[in-house]
Formats: structure tokens, sequence, C-alpha cells
């Protein structure tokens, strides 16, 4: 019998061992839920599909021809883009302010980052449920709180415009906590040496932030840019428990509208769904990349 | 093509400890402060005015969960306190099983964070300890997965949850999601920062490729390996498109899809709504208030480094 390997010392060498074994449950569940769909997703948006859904023949580019074609479905694309901007900048600017404004030790300062911070315990879901119950016609709060001003609300759900502000100003709150603790975060961490030596040249108030400090955070607010923008894109919750796409499709984003025809009430049609889910993969995409080219520029800069 | 020279991160975490002490701004001579009076206090209301409008939700959420409906239409925005009832949470309760939903959403939690981190910290592991060929290609694939907006492969897996079966059951839930590329990524750039002679030096004492990572490499990167619970419990809890396409009854129906219908059945009584928004939000709003430094400090800096 030859004598085993127990008596010599453990192989330590980096290219040795069970180690790169380590990496295939993760990667194997990788591969099988997110690149496998991903070939497939591409796969089924060149194809007609059956009455249940089922892949039928290849069409080659035919779903993307009637979708891109279609006026219902640009104004779709138009719509997601307007809402993602809104939200983003309504959130971005807001929070940028608020975080920019408790800088300085302020009365009640922990009580107003709390505050500032609270958005984020909040679900796309569940934020979306809060606003329901407050753009509610007769029975909603925020008409009622208008009325005690003398204001009459409009119908905030049921008019195609108020809709597309109603979905931005729920989006843009429910991203206001995130969009609060990265800057609160960006702030805190401008070196203190810089802000004295601004203040020595007088920049105070509304200059340093503009000059000094905003400059600084740049990396952070360009970062909530494109997060923002991307989650905005890919906006569902809101339009499902607010308007389901409505009135008159005025507020049927990509991923609603992806919805619709894959899992709506009418005949799945995985093609033309499939076709969104590659558009929007492209526009998150491009958005990506040109992060990637303005964060490398930061840092040639 | 995405560069793969990441920078590996430093410890956010404990980091802030060693900052000095923030006197900066008082330093100045005290006729500057008296003149900043009236700045101070235009700040002031500014702040209060913005805090005013981001509250609102939430202010005006819970104090209808807790009073009859149309209790603002009568008694304005401050309630009577007589008034105050769970009414409004019995009705919740019983128009959607929430309760039940808590208890599915917890499990898909749980099931979800434990998958996530314990695939992620394997493959973290196998991304930068051992040399192998392939390895650079596997971090790739990992980053290219962040790129990729999750509703855009729904339908795919879609058709295969329920091939095999997995439809309306807590584990279909949770299958597609039991490895991320995020904790994957954040772990792997932990480990990376890592000094290799720690490594080597558990190795040299005998200790097996497992045992390395528990034993030595898990416990030196302490705050991001919470900073990757955090955030894969957090998606867990707050995840709608998936569990709402691929449960159509209520056997594995999660908080958040049960929320959303809430909202759809009890369209006419807001009250009824905020009060299952009150109870969905109950775990995140905790980790808010008690945990608020944490995510300004770690959370967020994890997510930008």
């Amino acid at each position: 019998m030859r004598t085993t390997a127990s008596s010599r010392p453990v192989v330590t060498g980096r290219g040795t061992g069970v180690g790169p074994w380590l990496a295939v449950p993760g990667l194997a569940l990788l591969v099988v839920f997110v690149f496998r769909p991903l070939v497939r997703t591409l796969q089924l948006s060149t194809y007609a599909s059956d009455l249940i859904g089922n892949p039928t023949r290849f069409v080659g580019l035919d779903n993307y021809v009637s979708l891109l074609t279609d006026s219902d479905f640009l104004h779709t694309v138009t719509i997601s883009i307007v809402i993602a901007l809104l939200g983003m900048v309504l959130a971005t600017v807001g929070a940028l302010c608020a975080a920019l404004l408790l800088r300085r030790r302020l009365l009640g300062g922990g009580i107003f980052n709390l505050i500032f911070s609270l958005p984020f315990a909040y679900s796309a879901a569940s934020a979306s449920a809060v606003f329901a119950g407050l753009f509610a016609p007769s029975v909603g709060v925020l008409n009622i709180i208008l009325g005690e001003f003398g204001v009459g609300g409009p119908h905030w759900l049921a008019d195609p415009v108020t809709a597309v502000w109603s979905i931005a100003i729920a989006t843009a709150w429910y991203e206001f906590g995130f969009a609060f603790l990265v800057l609160t975060a960006a702030v805190r961490d401008v070196p203190p040496e810089v802000v004295e030596a601004a203040q020595m040249d007088g920049a105070g108030g509304f200059r340093l932030a503009a000059r000094i400090l905003v400059p600084i955070m740049r990396p952070s607010i360009l970062f909530l840019v494109v997060t923002q923008t991307i989650t905005g894109l890919q906006s569902f919750a809101q339009i499902q428990v607010l308007t389901r796409g409505g009135p008159a499709g005025a507020t049927t984003t990509l991923v609603y509208r992806l919805y619709q025809l894959a899992f709506g009430n009418g005949t799945p049609d995985f093609g033309r769904a499939s076709v969104i889910a590659i558009i929007l993969i492209l526009i998150v995409t491009a958005i990506t990349a040109l992060q990637f080219r303005l964060f490398g520029r930061e840092k040639t800069a | 093509m995405i560069s793969m020279d990441i920078k590996p991160t430093p410890t956010p975490a404990g980091a802030d400890k060693q900052r000095r002490p923030r006197h900066d701004l008082r330093s100045r001579p005290r006729g500057a402060l008296r003149i900043t009076g009236i700045g101070t206090i235009v700040r002031f209301l500014v702040v209060l005015f913005l805090a005013a409008i981001v509250f609102l939700p939430v202010y005006v959420s819970y104090v209808s969960a807790f009073t009859p409906n149309g209790e603002m239409a009568r008694s304005g925005i401050v309630p009577n306190p007589a008034h105050v009832t769970l009414a409004n949470f019995r009705a919740a309760a019983t128009a959607v099983p929430l309760l039940r939903e808590y208890v599915v959403s917890i499990g898909v939690v749980t099931l979800q964070t434990v998958g996530q981190l314990l695939t992620g910290a394997l493959a973290a592991y196998a991304l930068v300890f051992p040399r192998w060929r392939g390895r650079r290609i596997a971090f790739g694939l990992v980053l290219v997965t962040l790129a990729i907006p999750g509703e855009t492969i729904v339908i795919p897996n879609y058709e295969l949850v329920g091939s095999i079966g997995l439809r309306n059951t807590i584990l279909g839930v949770v299958i597609p999601y039991l490895a991320a590329g995020y904790p994957i990524f954040l772990l792997r750039q932990a480990f990376a920062a890592v000094p290799v002679e720690i490594w080597e030096a558990a190795r040299l004492d005998g200790a097996g490729d497992i045992r390395a990572l528990f034993t030595i490499i898990i416990p030196t990167c302490r705050p991001q390996v919470t900073n990757a619970v955090i955030w894969s419990a957090l998606a867990a809890w707050n995840g709608f498109f998936w569990p709402l396409l691929i449960t159509d009854t209520a056997a594995a129906r999660t908080i958040q899809v049960g929320i959303s219908q809430l909202a759809a059945s009890e369209a006419g009584s807001p009250s009824v709504i905020f009060a299952g928004a009150v109870l969905v939000v109950v775990p995140t709003m905790l980790l808010v208030i008690f945990a608020q430094r944490f995510l300004i400090n770690g959370l967020t800096r994890g997510v930008l480094r």
C-alpha cells in the first residue's frame, strides 16, 4: 500500500486545492437564472407566439418592427424616460439641498436627518400604496389638505398630465431616502480643511455649496443621476398600484407594457414582451457605458 | 468592455471613527457667528419646509392608520386623540391575509439572504485567493449581471420555474435569487483588500479553503459582510415584480404583493391602505431609525466604491 499524503505538509500553492470550485454554486446559478434567460429573451424576441405564449416560428425582426412603428409604444418609451428623469431630478436635487443644508449643526438636525432618511424604509410597492391613499379622488388625503387651504385639488390619477406627475412624485419620494443617505455621506466626506480654506477666502453659504462642495461631491451626484435614472426606467410598482397604465395608456411604462403583454389579461405575447426587454437592456447598457466613460474621465482629470 | 482592475474596498465602517472632531466651523470669531444668525434662521426654515414635504406621506399614513376613515376631513391635520382605533389594521388583515404574507416574506428574506451570502462568499473567495484560469472572465461575468435589469429576464425564468412545478411556492419565489451579482461583487472587493499573508498563514496552519474562508477571511471583513447581508435582505423584503408574477394564489404571496392588492381592493378607504403600509414598513422603519448612522457610513459608501 502506498503512503497517503497525510504525512506531507498541506499544499499551500495558490493554484491547487478545491478553491476554484467554490465559485461553482454562485456562477452556475447566475448562468441558469441570468445568462440563460438573457439568451432565451433574445431568441423569444425573434419568434411569433401561439395562444399560450410559446414560440411558434422564427419571424426575424417582425416583433421589433411592429413595436417600433407603433405610436403607442413610442409614447411608452417617451413616458418611461420622462418619469425616470422627473423622479431622478426631483429626488437628487431635493436630497442635495437637504444634505447641504444639514452640513452644519442646526436646531433639530438629528430629527431632520431621520425624516429625510425615512423614505428609504419604503419599498416601491408600499410607497405606492401610501400615495394611492394620498391621491385618491374624493377620499384622498392630499385633496383634503389642499381643501383646508382653499385649493380644489385635481383628479390626480384621472387626468393624463397630473397622472404622470403623480407617478413621478411617488417615484421621487421613494428614491429620495437613498439619495439623501448617499449625499449625506458625501457631504461628511468633504475634507474640513477645504471648507476652512474656502471660508478664509470669504466663501459662505450658497457660494461655498455651489463652488466648493458640489464639485467635490460630483462622483456621488453622478452615481445617483445614473442609478436613479435606471431605477426610474424600471418603474413598475407605482404604475401597477396607482394607475394600471392609465388613463388611456398615459402612464404605461416599458416594464408595465412588458407585464401587460406577457402576463396581462390578453393572450400572452412573449415575443413582443421580449423585444421590450431587449430595448430596456440596450437603454440601461448605454447609460451604464456612459457612466463608465464619465467616471473614467473623472479619474484622469 | 468593463475594466476589471476595480480597486479593493477599504473598510468603510471603521474609517468614520478616525475623523477629526468637527469644531472646524465654530472656530470663527464670535462676531461672524452673530451675523450668520439670520442665515441660520433662513436655513432652518428651508429645511423645515423640505422636511414637511418629505414627512407628509409618512405623517398622513400613520395618523390615518390609527383613526377612522375620513378623520382628516373632519378634524383637520391634527386628529382627535379620542378617535384612536385599531379598526383599520383589523380591516386590512381581513381584506388581504397580511399576517400569512408577513410570514412568507420573512421566509423569503431568510432563504434569499442566506443563499446569496453563502454562494456570494464562496464565489468571492474563489475569485480572490486561488489562482486559476478563467478567474478574470468569471469576475467579468459577475460584473455583467450588475448591468442587467431584473425585469428583463423574467419571462424565461417564469417558464423555467413553472416547468419544474415551483409556481406558487416559496422556493419558486427565491430560486432565481439564491445567487446575485452584487453580493459577490461586494464580498470580492472586501476579500481582495485582505492581505494575502493572512490567508497564506491560515493555509500554512493547515486550514482548508472552507475553514480559511469562514474562520479567517469572513471575520476580517465583518463590516462589508454586514453590508452584503443588509443589501440582500432589503432586496428580498422589497422585491415585488417577480413575486407578483410567480404567485397567483395566496400560498406564497409576499407582503409586497399583498400591499399592492390591498391598495386595489380598498381603494375607497385610504385608512385601511395606510394601516397595511404601516405594517409592511415596520422592519425597514426600525432599520432606518436605529441603524441610520450605519446606513450612511456603510451601505451607501459600500455602494459607491
